[in-house]
């Protein structure tokens, strides 16, 4: 697990390919003999970097620079996206003058396509509009653009810096606990910014069990950036707690999955990579990329929804659907029924279904279940579509799984909340 | 040992104690909800967890790390230490006048214009500041000594 | 272009700079992070040089061709998938030996090889030197020093790319114990 000289070596050979002159030990033998005769090393002083760089890996020294890194990250999230730009600027724009502007110029508040794009004529604010235009918009770009944004921003510095290695190598032992390899850290860090990339990056873990787990608990428990966005915006106060339930989560199902699931958890070594001052050219590129990418897949995703879910609402659809898992959301989630509507709208985009939970009255604790509960029960159709991508077998397997967990993980909430007196 | 690293080490120490008081305080205001503290120019809300809980535990640590640090500074390993140590009172203190920043653009919310004014910005900066803010200062000292000492010289 | 495509596969190590590399050779926009595991599928781009267009492909890091996770399972599939494609092995100077080892698998395939020995600043900055004229006379194949952050070397890279060729791994062994001396002019890397 530490840096090694030959992380084969005590590696069985898998497959030996036909054409293969040498074994593994004699080919050793010959990358030494090659390695010698080619390398000289200069005496090098090392340099306060390279202690640094040892010392974030040591769970002493490593751990406080880990608090302090993630303590970074939420902190910079917050002041950015809410200060900045969404509570300091979007809401006023989005409340006071387009909302407005919008209701006014529409024609016949009391039509279809009004509903539709514009939503609840009375609205005061874009939360409760719930219009394609006025809703979507709002969500899409005064909410989650700016939190994908930083939060892209800062995830592409993690990535250049040379840190997520490091941070592999500071949990490897926690993860193993829990069936996993240190590497997978990676995988959820990366979640936290989207789940898409995060599913593609577990192939990196060695076994199927690894991945499987893996893949598993990105799509239940590891919240994407455009969810974290909004829930700081809407629940403010109780995200968390929301997190805690997650990360409580992710560690006990964890376990639980990596005693289930059949397969090895064998040991690789990681490779810990220098230090690198991130290259801004290399920085902007990718914050590019990923933020027009997110303009434009996900932008129109979270209008379709809101499109989708009020097409639903007018179909009645939603209403039928609360009415029949009334029981199962009432009494076994203690969540009120209208809670339907955004486990829907989940299915398209979580951001979207925590926008929609704000209106819907109901408990502090409530709210945190429901937004524990729209995390947890389905990925996104995006996720989803990847984890496809990566097997059916496996993505059936963790549809199962999900259910499971969403159903029993979602009961127990609920029982904390009854036990704590406050559901 | 030169007088240098004496005095410096003195001076680190006595640093390091004072930034685990001060990260403990953050976290004990927390707890107790005395409804904050202030202090001079300092002040200690305490009101929410991760600023001040999370937060005071990491300013705790730094401090920590600049005390086991100090008894032979002029070694790189345990200088990286304190610098380690100073680094994450910088990240907080960091995000703290990022923070200011960030709030401080927008006029506020009953405003009806959107951005805040030249004196309204500057006037957002007026203390109380968080004990990491004040720390910050005597922390860069130790960026100081890693210049002056030659640990950033390359090889 | 009147002659077809060339492909040209980069293969070596997790974070050895091969996205660096393929994107200075192709202009694209493969994704670059320091951390090993980046590239977990191939990219494909295309150049040309000295009139000959080459298809590129960036294949995910591997530490060798057993297939041990899902990274090298596409990273050996490419290898079989690509049979007349030149392989470029891509190793970081700091610490060459591990990168040594899937190169010299790649050469007992009996592939064309050429060896991009990345990272010589780095190397240079932790006082490490690489004796490249040393390795290609022992590997008979061509070894071309960059700096793929800065584009240094890149030319000569794309350059020396047409004169990639085989090895056999038997007279590696034999130069590397000293029973045959440098290889002669014919055998060894002609034209390196
Ligand atoms: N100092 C230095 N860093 C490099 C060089 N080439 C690549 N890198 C860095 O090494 C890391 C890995 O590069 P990448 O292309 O993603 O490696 P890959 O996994 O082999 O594709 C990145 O942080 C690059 O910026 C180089 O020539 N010198
Ligand atoms: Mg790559």
């Amino acid at each position: 697990m530490q840096k090694e000289e030959h992380p084969n070596r005590h590696k069985r050979q898998v497959v030996q390919g036909a054409d293969m002159v040498l074994n593994e030990d004699q080919r050793w033998s010959l990358v030494d003999l090659l390695a010698k005769q080619t390398i000289s090393a200069g005496t090098y002083k090392q340099t306060v970097w390279d202690v640094i760089g040892e010392l974030t890996v040591k769970p002493l020294t490593g751990i406080p620079v880990a608090f302090a890194v993630l303590y970074a990250f939420w902190s910079v999230f917050g002041s950015f996206a809410g200060a900045l730009c969404t509570d300091g600027f979007f809401v006023k724009f989005f409340d006071n003058h387009f909302l407005p502007w919008m209701q006014a110029i529409w024609p016949d508040p009391n039509s279809i396509l009004y509903f539709l794009f514009v939503g609840d004529p009375l609205a005061d604010n874009c939360f409760e509009a719930f219009g394609v235009l006025t809703s979507g918009l709002f969500i899409a770009i005064g909410v989650v653009l700016p939190a994908v944004l930083i939060f892209y921003l800062m995830m592409a510095i993690l990535e250049d810096s040379g840190y997520l290695p490091r941070l592999a190598v500071l949990v490897d032992t926690l993860l193993h606990k829990m069936g996993l390899h240190g590497y997978a850290i990676v995988p959820t860090i990366l979640g936290l910014g989207c789940n898409v990339p995060a599913i593609t990056a577990t192939r990196i873990l060695e076994t199927k069990k690894q991945r499987f787990i893996m893949m598993t608990l990105l799509a239940i428990f590891v919240p994407c950036g455009a969810q974290l966005g909004i829930m700081l915006e809407v629940i403010p106060e109780s995200v968390g707690y929301v997190m805690l339930f997650l990360l409580i989560g992710y560690v006990v199902f964890g376990y639980l999955l990596s005693k289930i699931v059949p397969g090895t958890n064998p040991e690789i070594l990681i490779d810990v990579p220098p230090y690198h001052m991130p290259q801004r050219a290399n920085i902007t590129k990718k914050l590019w990329m990923r933020t027009s990418g997110f303009i434009i897949n996900a932008v129109p995703f979270v209008l379709l929804g809101v499109l989708f879910i009020n097409l639903l609402y007018i179909g009645g659809v939603i209403q039928w659907l609360s009415d029949v898992f009334a029981p199962v959301f009432v009494h076994w989630f203690g969540v009120p029924k209208e809670t339907a509507g955004p486990l829907i709208a989940a299915f398209l985009r979580k951001d979207l279904a925590v926008a929609q939970l704000s209106n819907i009255e109901m408990t502090q604790y409530q709210m945190i279940s429901a937004v524990v509960l729209i995390s947890i029960y389905f990925p996104c159709v995006a996720t989803f579509v990847v984890m496809l991508k990566e097997g059916w077998k496996e993505l059936l397997a963790a549809v199962g799984v999900l259910f499971a967990v969403a159903f029993i993980y979602g009961g127990i909430i609920h029982a904390i909340g009854i036990l704590l007196g406050v559901a | 040992m030169n007088t240098e690293h004496n005095t410096a080490q003195i001076y680190i120490a006595a640093l390091g104690l004072v930034t685990m008081i001060l990260g403990l305080v953050d976290i004990l205001v927390w707890i107790g909800f005395t409804g904050g503290i202030e202090f001079g120019i300092m002040g200690i809300a305490g009101d929410d967890f991760f600023r001040w809980a999370w937060g005071g535990l990491v300013v705790f640590l730094g401090g920590a790390l600049m005390l086991s640090g100090c008894r032979n500074v002029g070694n790189i390993q345990e200088f990286s230490k304190v610098l380690l140590g100073a680094a994450l009172v910088w990240t907080i203190a960091a995000c703290d006048i990022f923070a200011m920043i960030c709030e401080n653009i927008p006029a506020g919310e009953e405003a009806p214009e959107f951005l805040n004014s030249f004196a309204g910005f500057v006037g957002g900066f007026a203390p109380p500041y968080a004990p990491a803010v004040i720390l910050l200062p005597f922390t860069l000292v130790i960026a100081y000594f890693f210049y002056a000492w030659g640990f950033a010289d390359e090889s | 272009m009147s002659k077809k495509a060339a492909k040209i596969l980069l293969v070596g190590n997790p974070n050895v700079g091969k996205s660096v590399i393929f994107n200075r050779l192709t202009g694209s926009d493969a994704v670059v992070s320091n951390y090993p595991g980046t590239t977990v599928d191939y990219t494909e781009g295309t150049f040309i040089s000295g009139k000959q267009e080459y298809t590129v492909i960036d294949v995910p890091g591997a530490y060798s061709l057993e297939a041990r996770d899902k990274a090298e399972e596409v990273a050996v599939r490419m290898l079989h998938e690509h049979r007349d494609a030149t392989v470029v092995v891509v190793l970081d100077a700091t610490r060459i030996e591990r990168g040594l080892y899937i190169a010299l698998e790649t050469i007992e395939m009996g592939r064309s090889v050429l060896i991009a020995l990345n990272m010589i600043d780095m190397a240079h900055d932790r006082k490490i030197s690489v004796d490249d004229r040393k390795l290609q006379k022992l590997l008979g194949v061509p070894v071309v020093p960059l700096t793929a952050i800065t584009g240094e070397g890149i030319m000569q890279l794309s350059d020396m790319i047409r004169k990639a060729q085989a090895s056999d791994v038997k007279d590696i062994l034999a130069r590397a114990e000293g029973r045959a001396s440098e290889p002669a002019q014919a055998s060894g890397c002609a034209g390196c």
